[in-house]
């Protein structure tokens, strides 16, 4: 028996076609994939999935029950984790277990065992509140909530979306657990290695379904959504630099950042050169964020000193901030304007005036092929557009070096792709890029790279050199042997 | 130059808002049409039961004098005391009227009929000021003569010839619009921008912080004059009621007004993290300014304590120096002290704005 059958459905939004003509099933205790660019329709199918939107034609069958006349029964019989972190943030971690064991008329005691696996992992937090946790305890948390109730089936939209590599291999090592109990999996995410992870995939674009089949064969089919050539590691970018290698951008020595007793940046010292691509990366809660505030003028260092663009970033942030740019984890650009607006309100702060601003904006979204969208608002763009936008934004006014924080999340292979397209276009323009990422194929990408661990930056240099220092094929690996010797577990 | 970026990006954003705009158009409108008529402290339609023990002529002329006072609903006769207080119990009567026996005969005769006015109190003003009323009824119908004695004493009553309570409440509702309107919006903007995480892409930049929070603070001033327009308009148009002292006088309070809220709006906005918090933080001081304000009741008759409080209470300040232009026709000179007064709270509120707004932690 198929545990969910859906057949033929359709929904709309206003105009909108979220999903059109959706027909799959799921075999019992199956690990099903639902993977597509971000707007596919994959949160819509979620929650029609779970009873939670109706569709407006065909039928859908969770457990041999219809989500529309048996409700009631289905919402038993699923968990669902929803794409945003959907607990309460003031509640600590054992009040919400147990708020959701009592909505589902269950305890946590009489289900202990279904949850022992992950929850153990978590419990030694148990008193803190969810908020406070760091981005892979909150997904392991939330987990435990939708499995609190012991369901059948499980629905995780997108559960990996801004966490690390180490817990993200160690949430889909939790789901093939789960596996082994013969509960079903329908789980969505941009990152191919979790793709490949599942028995079968379906791949979802426009609200359409194009292709179901095992992980290889989808993969491959739309190779050129998701696996692009890989970014030539440009000669004449690597020749330009020597040239310029003895100018730093960023000098720091000794930069602590501690925040009562607890040091989010312990002792970094790390220099980068002149129009350099550096990767900074680090486990959630490893301290990337707070250092990455120390040298953009948001945070005063508590001891420590750094120079960014030649100036002090104790005592002439204001000075730092004329010269770099910026593009924050958050989507920073305002959705109520358009695209031309947010350009003009950005460029003016930098003191362009409205001649050259016109002249630049044209420029910019001629190269980015995306003038007619100049009067759009930018809240009706797609994710991946937004992120080009903002990065754009945060270079319009020729900085000297441009920092991003992970600015990639939760994009398609092939958007990511284009991003860093735009940044390569960047670098060649003598702009240094100092980058946050959580997809370790980017930082194969870097010339060079530092892994922070627990505060303090325990590898730097070119992936090369990391690799072949620690013996590694790859800088995932690289990553994940460092990331596992972590002591403190959360920010 | 900055700030003409930022300030088409903070007009672009208020009007693209779906709410906003019509907020700023609808709320001086309705308060306008709606508060005046509801916001009266006069004493009518006091609910009265009369017992008339009597049934003579001059009894039931009483009766039927009080029947057809305006400010009394006569709500009938009753048999007997307890079961007048009995309606009073039920909230059905505010007060009792007995009339003795004999109270025609003992009037007649020159002896002193005494009759019993039982107000519910619970209400204290319209306990007290109702049975005024009746007490003068009643010693009118006693005593006719009285009447005439009376017209000799002549009362005077300045600037407000017809004791008309909307001309004294208008000028105060400008203040309840302006805390609204230039009070709770501003409180709303940075930790908006807290929220969407645009403010940290801000930081970043080399923005000037005056520049900032200027951007912040200027929309909302040429709200608060759009608003006091509509109000002055409105005034005059439903209710006839223009002010009497320099419309001047009148914006550059407004001002004053709208340059302190909008000020304590950003303070709030700058330490709080939610928006939640923001509201509530505001809505508290909101209620606390408002009510030791003079607004509702004299602040000359609250504890010596609280009455101090005043000298720090800008809005206090506005009713007293509004309510003598627009009633009384005070000029400058009058109002100087509160025109100072409201100017040094406004700049200092101003300066904590700016100084609150924390680029680098």
């Amino acid at each position: 028996m198929n545990a969910i059958e859906v057949n033929q459905v359709a929904k709309r939004y206003g105009k909108v076609q979220a999903l059109q003509d959706v027909s799959f099933s799921v075999r019992k205790g199956e690990l099903f994939g639902v993977i597509g660019p971000d707007g596919a329709g994959k949160t819509s199918l979620y929650r029609i999935l779970c009873s939670l939107l109706l569709p407006d034609e065909g039928s859908v069958r969770v457990e041999g029950y219809d989500v529309i006349q048996q409700m009631k029964e289905v919402r038993k019989r699923v968990g669902y984790m929803p794409g945003k972190f959907s607990l309460y943030q003031d509640l600590t971690v054992e009040e919400n277990l147990h708020f959701f064991a009592t909505l589902f008329g269950t305890t946590v005691e009489d289900n202990y065992d279904a949850i022992k696996a992950i929850y153990s992992q978590i419990e030694p937090f148990k008193d803190r509140k969810a908020g406070a946790l760091s981005g892979g305890m909150k997904q392991k948390l939330a987990l435990c909530c939708a499995l609190v109730h012991k369901p059948s089936v499980l629905f995780l939209d997108e559960p990996t979306t801004g966490v690390d590599p180490v817990s993200r291999k160690e949430l889909w090592d939790i789901l093939s657990l789960l596996k082994k109990r013969e509960i079903t999996i329908v789980a969505s995410t941009p990152y191919l290695d979790e793709v490949r992870r599942c028995e079968r995939v379906a791949f979802l674009s426009e609200g359409k379904i194009r292709g179901i089949g095992s992980p290889e064969k989808i993969l491959h089919e739309f190779s050129d959504i998701f696996s692009p050539p890989n970014l030539e590691h440009d000669e004449k970018h690597d020749n330009n630099k020597v040239g310029s290698t003895t100018e730093n951008v960023i000098e720091v020595e000794h930069l602590v950042k501690a925040f009562g007793t607890f040091h989010a940046v312990d002792d970094i010292s790390f220099t980068v050169r002149k129009g350099e691509i550096f990767g900074f990366l680090g486990a959630n809660g490893a301290g990337k964020t707070t250092a990455m505030h120390m040298l953009t003028g948001l945070n005063q260092p508590t001891s420590g000193t750094g120079r960014v663009v030649g100036y002090d970033i104790r005592t002439d942030y204001e000075q730092i901030k004329k010269h770099i740019g910026y593009m924050s984890q958050k989507f920073s650009l305002y959705e109520d304007l358009t695209v031309a607006e947010n350009i003009r309100l950005f460029a003016g702060i930098y003191g362009m005036d409205d001649k050259e601003i016109k002249h630049k904006t044209n420029a910019l979204l001629q190269r980015l092929n995306f003038s007619e969208h100049r009067d759009s608002l930018v809240s009706s763009l797609p994710l991946g557009w937004k992120q080009k936008l903002a990065f754009s934004v945060s270079i319009f006014h020729s900085p000297g070096i441009v920092f991003l924080d992970e600015p990639t999340g939760g994009v398609d292979p092939a958007t990511r792709r284009q991003f860093w397209e735009l940044i390569y276009d960047a670098a060649q323009r003598g702009i240094t890029v100092f980058v946050t990422t959580h997809y370790m194929d980017e930082a194969e990408y870097c010339d060079r790279i530092s892994i922070m661990v627990d505060g303090k930056i325990k590898a730097l240099g070119t992936p090369t050199e990391l690799k072949q220092k620690f013996n590694k094929p790859d800088i995932d690996q690289v990553f994940t042997y460092l990331a596992r010797q972590a002591k403190r577990s959360s920010d | 130059m900055t700030l003409k970026y930022l300030l088409r990006k903070e007009f672009t954003q208020i009007r693209r808002n779906p709410f906003l705009p019509r907020l700023i158009v609808m709320f001086p409108i309705m308060i306008m049409c709606i508060m005046p008529w509801v916001m009266n402290m006069e004493v009518k339609n006091v609910v009265v039961d009369v017992v008339d023990n009597d049934r003579s002529t001059l009894s039931q002329q009483l009766v039927h004098e009080i029947a057809a006072n305006n400010y009394f609903s006569f709500h009938g006769q009753q048999p007997s005391y307890t079961a007048a207080l009995n309606d009073i119990e039920h909230s059905e009567a505010d007060i009792v009227v007995v009339i003795p026996q004999h109270y025609s005969r003992d009037l007649t005769l020159g002896n002193k009929p005494q009759v019993l006015i039982a107000a519910n109190a619970v209400n204290g003003t319209k306990g007290s000021i109702g049975s005024v009323y009746l007490s003068q009824m009643v010693t009118t119908n006693a005593v006719p003569t009285l009447q005439a004695l009376q017209t000799n004493v002549s009362t005077f009553y300045l600037f407000n010839r017809q004791l008309n309570y909307k001309r004294y409440m208008i000028p105060a509702l400008f203040a309840i619009i302006m805390m609204m309107i230039t009070g709770f919006l501003p409180t709303l903007n940075i930790v908006g921008e807290k929220e969407a995480g645009t403010i940290e892409q801000i930081n970043v930049t080399p923005v000037n912080k005056w520049t900032f929070i200027l951007a912040k603070l200027i929309p909302y001033w040429l709200i608060a004059f759009f608003v006091i327009t509509v109000c002055l308009l409105l005034s005059w148009a439903l209710y006839d009621i223009t002010p009497v002292g320099n419309v001047a006088l009148i914006y550059l309070l407004a001002m004053l007004l709208a340059l302190f809220f909008s000020s304590f709006g950003l303070i709030i906005s700058n330490y709080s993290d939610t928006m939640q918090q923001a509201i509530l933080v505001m809505w508290f001081f909101v209620v606390i300014l408002l009510l030791l304000s003079g607004l509702f009741t004299p602040t000359r008759s609250m504890p010596a304590a609280a009455y101090l409080t005043t000298y720090a209470n800008p809005v206090s300040y506005f009713i007293d120096a509004i309510r003598t232009v627009f009633i009384r026709g005070g000029n400058l000179k009058s109002i100087l002290h509160q025109v100072l007064a409201l100017l040094g709270i406004g700049l200092v509120m101003g300066c904590w704005a700016v100084q609150s707004y924390k680029k680098n932690h």
